[in-house]
């Protein structure tokens, strides 16, 4: 295993008291397989993974748990250690790509930065692996993008660059926020073929977050869904979108309106919308929106370890 | 570029064009005014007003008395003033311009350095007691009066502690030119520089450590640190340039302001004969030739500041483009 | 057949960005170029595209929130086109519009019954008493409780905002609503339940749309027919479902085929799908002849020289293409 979490909590201190953002998540990533984690907004999706790469700098967070890389506890691991391996070993694509870079920089500069951040090379040698590097992820003319501001490329482009330079190490893991999301569809097509291509040529792991369910599908090789901070349902891609076992996935996987076929009158929608991570339900925390919930749900139901499991008490029943 | 430029010049022309008229009509607009009797004085018989009236050309036409105010400043150079006549004004200015240079710049890069040190070391120490602290001393130097603490600095300096060790070096108030004895001109602007820069320390200090912090929060620093970087190189090379904007733009407008006269104060407090001071004795006697001559030039300054500032945020910020 | 409720002949929309006195000048960017469309009563007609396609433009120019630099608009065989925004007003209740954001479209300060309110008491003569009756109707209408009239927009959910936007679209009895992203910035559990909602008011009013969206399965469910635009103008409209099942234009099919679905078979089949070069170019400086050449996978000369017209292609269908990728049938 590359990366094993265990039991990770993340609570914000605020105002209202305290929000557990991250309640107990465990999972592993394999060397080379791409992880796809999956949820809406205030799952903790993002937050799990920020805290895995130490990015979580709210001085009003708490972070509990365990989070081993290769072997590695990187919680309350020391800053200084904790930066050679991110960039180096662990990178990280984020959402945005129009605001991901820094707006006075070439792409050159910022990717030769963090090459020699982690290695000793020379600043001529570090722009010639940046150019292979743009090469790599496709940019048309990668000698002359190296001295292009990230303002005049293109939202397709600059994620480009953002992978070119989160590649640049060679990382193991490579950790992706949304990295399509505000992204058009026919350019989101070129990064998951890319990050793919990547993955197949280097070897790297791929943790890949999204709320699209489609992108998961078509991308990842095992995939989690997560909901109001906790991991409902995990499995291989193909088991867990063939036959997904609780109610959420399958829910969420319906209210999807096909792109072939018949089309429902209808769309079998959840009710009700995510809850704040500030009132959580006692028991299961999606209970309220769940259409079989009964009274065993005033319970909060574990998520049974293994690598095909579903944290819901009637999974036995929706098991074909 | 080229164009640029002539576009910055068609711009100040047109400003100093704009203020020159204003002024001009201020002065002789001004209701119960009659420029005449300001300088006959009082009781003065008719006789003598018309006197005055020809002798200073007050008989001739508006625009004619303006077209040639502007010749005697920037063709001849020879426009003498109207309440202490035979003293021309062009070389009374020229004369100024050192003076009040000397004192803003050496101001302005104790301020700028002090001030950028003060910023970054509040914003990397955020929230902990060097910030505070660092915070409260920028509030106190911006709340003290630069005439009280001038005042205050001379007193300490030139009398009561002036024969200890600590101010013995320092000279009788009044500038001495640079070329002539620099070590002069040095120490007698030393406790100037610190009393005009110090309420600009704390205000750039807070202004700056304001920008850090905000550019602190910006994805693109989420980014440095996941490239690995440690947090003073995210600091210094990825926070701080775009927090300078803001920095450079009121450093634009507060270098232009001072040097076209608001260190006024300043000057007065310790003897220093600026454009400041000069501005503000053609003011106190009306005379209008003064005026006329300190504003052009202080309208100039501005100009010519604003156009540095603009060329620096093309340095700052790629997204800036040269219009 | 009925009169169409709206049509477009030829309707253009220029923006002039920069100043002339900037280094690169002044300069024209042809957001909506000379589209022609109609909407009939009742009908939901999809606009989807990718960012900067015009789609938004369009919509905002249909309601007139812009001037049109040309072409004409008839609204229920009326020329508004060239009408002044005074001229419009009795129009303005009969063609409302949603937006993408709707926690920016609502202001933060009023209360949301005051938010639904407003339009009744800008175009109505409804007595206040009246008023609140309706506002009570509209709440219940898009599946609002009674006891949210008086709450501020930043204590509901986002879907829940939506339904206010929705519930203020409506107020007036509209006839024509543009729906501009309705549900983009939404969870994916909650947009099921907008698009239901969008489909039962539809059937409950007789209400017309325009729906704006990049999201092309949403944009299925809901249009009868869709029209595909690139670069500001349409490149293929048809039927909904024949459309996304048979594009004929190469662009439609490329959108289409990189939509990420749901795979639910166990072997994971993944779609064939067709990748397009490069990004889509600047409006400022459009390719010639056909817009879509320089990253078409079939463009063959004439493509770089003659700019196709939108012909029909098939029952019910228009393409514009020289070389479409389906035969018309």
């Amino acid at each position: 295993m590359i990366l094993s979490v265990r039991d990770l909590t993340v609570t914000f201190r605020t105002e209202e008291g305290p929000v557990r953002a991250i309640d107990g998540v465990s999972f592993d990533v394999a060397e080379g397989e791409i992880l796809g984690v999956v949820g809406e907004s205030g799952s903790g999706k993002t937050v799990s993974l920020l805290a895995v790469m130490g990015l979580i700098t709210d001085p009003n967070a708490i972070i509990g748990g365990s989070i081993r890389y290769r072997g590695t506890e990187l919680v309350g691991l020391p800053a200084r250690a904790l930066r050679k391996l991110r960039g180096a070993e662990i990178a990280m694509i984020f959402q945005d790509p129009m605001t991901a870079l820094t707006p006075v920089y070439t792409i050159g500069w910022q990717i030769a930065e963090q090459i020699r951040a982690h290695q000793k090379i020379s600043a001529r040698a570090a722009m010639d692996r940046a150019e292979e590097l743009l090469a790599e992820v496709n940019f048309p003319n990668p000698r002359e993008a190296l001295s292009r501001y990230p303002h005049q490329l293109s939202g397709g482009m600059r994620q480009r660059a953002v992978i070119a330079m989160a590649l640049s190490c060679n990382p193991a893991l490579l950790v992706a926020d949304e990295p399509t999301t505000a992204l058009d569809v026919t350019v989101q097509a070129g990064i998951l073929d890319l990050v793919r291509r990547l993955r197949d040529r280097h070897g790297s792991a791929v943790v890949f977050i999204t709320h699209d369910m489609g992108v998961v599908s078509e991308l990842a090789d095992r995939v989690m869904v997560m909901y109001a901070g906790r991991i409902v349902e995990k499995g291989a891609r193909s088991e867990l979108f063939g036959d997904p076992l609780h109610p959420y996935t399958r829910a969420l996987m319906g209210s999807i309106p096909p792109l072939t076929g018949e089309r429902p009158r209808r769309l079998p929608a959840i009710p009700g919308s995510p809850p704040s991570l500030l009132r959580l339900p006692q028991g299961c925390s999606f209970a309220p929106r769940c259409p079989v919930r009964f009274e065993a749900c005033e319970a909060r139901p574990a998520l049974p370890a293994g690598a095909r499991a579903a944290a819901c008490f009637r999974v036995e029943e929706f098991q074909s | 570029m080229i164009y640029a430029i002539l576009r910055r010049l068609g711009q100040m022309l047109f400003v100093m064009f704009g203020i020159s008229v204003l002024v001009f009509l201020i002065f002789f607009a001004t209701p119960g005014a009659d420029p005449a009797a300001r300088i006959a004085g009082r009781n003065a018989s008719p006789e003598v007003l018309e006197a005055v009236r020809h002798s200073f050309g007050f008989d001739r036409p508006l625009p004619v008395q303006y077209v040639l105010m502007m010749k005697k400043i920037f063709i001849t150079g020879d426009l003498t003033s109207f309440v202490n006549r035979g003293w021309k004004v062009v070389p009374a200015v020229l004369d100024a311009i050192p003076v009040t240079l000397s004192l803003v710049t050496g101001a302005a890069i104790l301020w700028v350095v002090l001030s950028i040190f003060i910023g970054l070391v509040a914003a990397a120490w955020r929230d902990t007691w060097i910030d505070r602290g660092l915070m409260a001393l920028g509030l106190l130097g911006i709340s003290m009066p630069v005439y009280w603490l001038g005042e205050v600095m001379n007193l300490l300096s030139q009398s009561r502690y002036h024969d200890t060790w600590l101010f013995s070096w320092v000279p009788p108030l009044g500038y001495k030119a640079l070329s002539e004895d620099p070590k002069g001109w040095f120490l007698t602007l030393v406790i100037p520089w610190v009393t005009l820069a110090i309420l600009y320390i704390g205000i750039y200090g807070r202004v700056l450590r304001a920008a850090l912090i905000e550019a602190m929060q910006e994805d693109y620093i989420r980014t440095a640190r996941a490239k690995g970087l440690s947090e003073s190189r995210i600091l210094l090379r990825h926070a701080l340039r775009t927090s300078l904007i803001a920095f450079v733009t009121l450093f634009g407008l507060d270098f232009g302001a001072l040097v076209g006269g608001s260190a006024l104060l300043t000057e007065v407090v310790f003897g220093l004969q600026g454009i400041g001071k000069l501005t503000y004795d053609a003011l106190q006697s009306l005379d209008l030739p003064m005026i006329m001559a300190t504003v052009m030039y202080a309208s100039m300054f501005v100009v010519i500041a604003n156009a540095i500032v603009d060329m620096v945020y093309i340095l700052l910020d790629p997204r800036v483009k040269t219009a | 057949m009925n009169k169409p409720l709206l049509e477009v002949r030829g309707l253009s929309k220029r923006f002039a960005i920069g100043s002339r006195f900037s280094s690169e000048g002044r300069r024209i960017v042809h957001a909506v170029d000379n589209v022609s469309l109609t909407v009939e009563h009742g009908e939901t007609l999809g606009l989807v595209g990718e960012s900067g396609c015009g789609k938004s433009t369009l919509g905002r120019s249909i309601v007139r929130l812009y001037d049109l630099t040309g072409g004409q608009l008839l609204f229920d065989g009326q020329d508004i086109g060239t009408r002044s925004l005074k001229a419009l007003r009795p129009l303005r209740p009969r063609m409302q519009m949603v937006f993408q954001d709707p926690s920016a479209s609502l202001n933060p300060r009023r209360r949301v019954g005051d938010l639904v309110a407003e339009p009744l008491r800008l175009h109505s003569r409804m007595s206040r008493a009246e008023i609140r009756t309706r506002v009570a109707e509209l709440f219940k209408l898009v599946g609002l409780l009674p006891d949210q009239i008086e709450r501020y927009p930043h204590e509901f959910s986002g879907g829940q905002r939506q339904r206010v936007g929705i519930a203020r679209a409506i107020a007036l009895n509209p006839d024509l609503v543009v729906l501009d992203e309705p549900v983009s910035a939404l969870d994916v559990s909650v947009q099921a339940q907008i698009v239901n909602l969008l489909a039962d008011l539809q059937e409950k009013l007789g209400l017309t749309y325009i729906f704006i969206a990049h999201d092309l399965s949403v944009v299925r469910q809901v249009s009868s027919r869709i029209a595909v635009m690139y670069l500001g103008s349409i490149v293929e409209e048809g039927p909904a479902e024949a459309l996304m099942a048979a594009p004929a234009h190469p662009y439609s099919q490329a959108l289409i085929s990189a939509v990420p679905v749901v795979t639910t078979d166990a072997g994971g089949a993944r779609r064939q799908r067709i990748l397009l070069a490069g990004d889509v170019p600047s409006p400022l400086a459009p390719p010639s002849g056909c817009r879509f050449h320089p990253r078409c996978p079939v463009a063959q000369d004439r493509c770089r020289t003659d700019r196709p017209e939108l012909r029909p292609h098939g029952p019910g269908r228009r393409v514009a293409c020289h070389f479409p990728v389906t035969e018309p049938g």
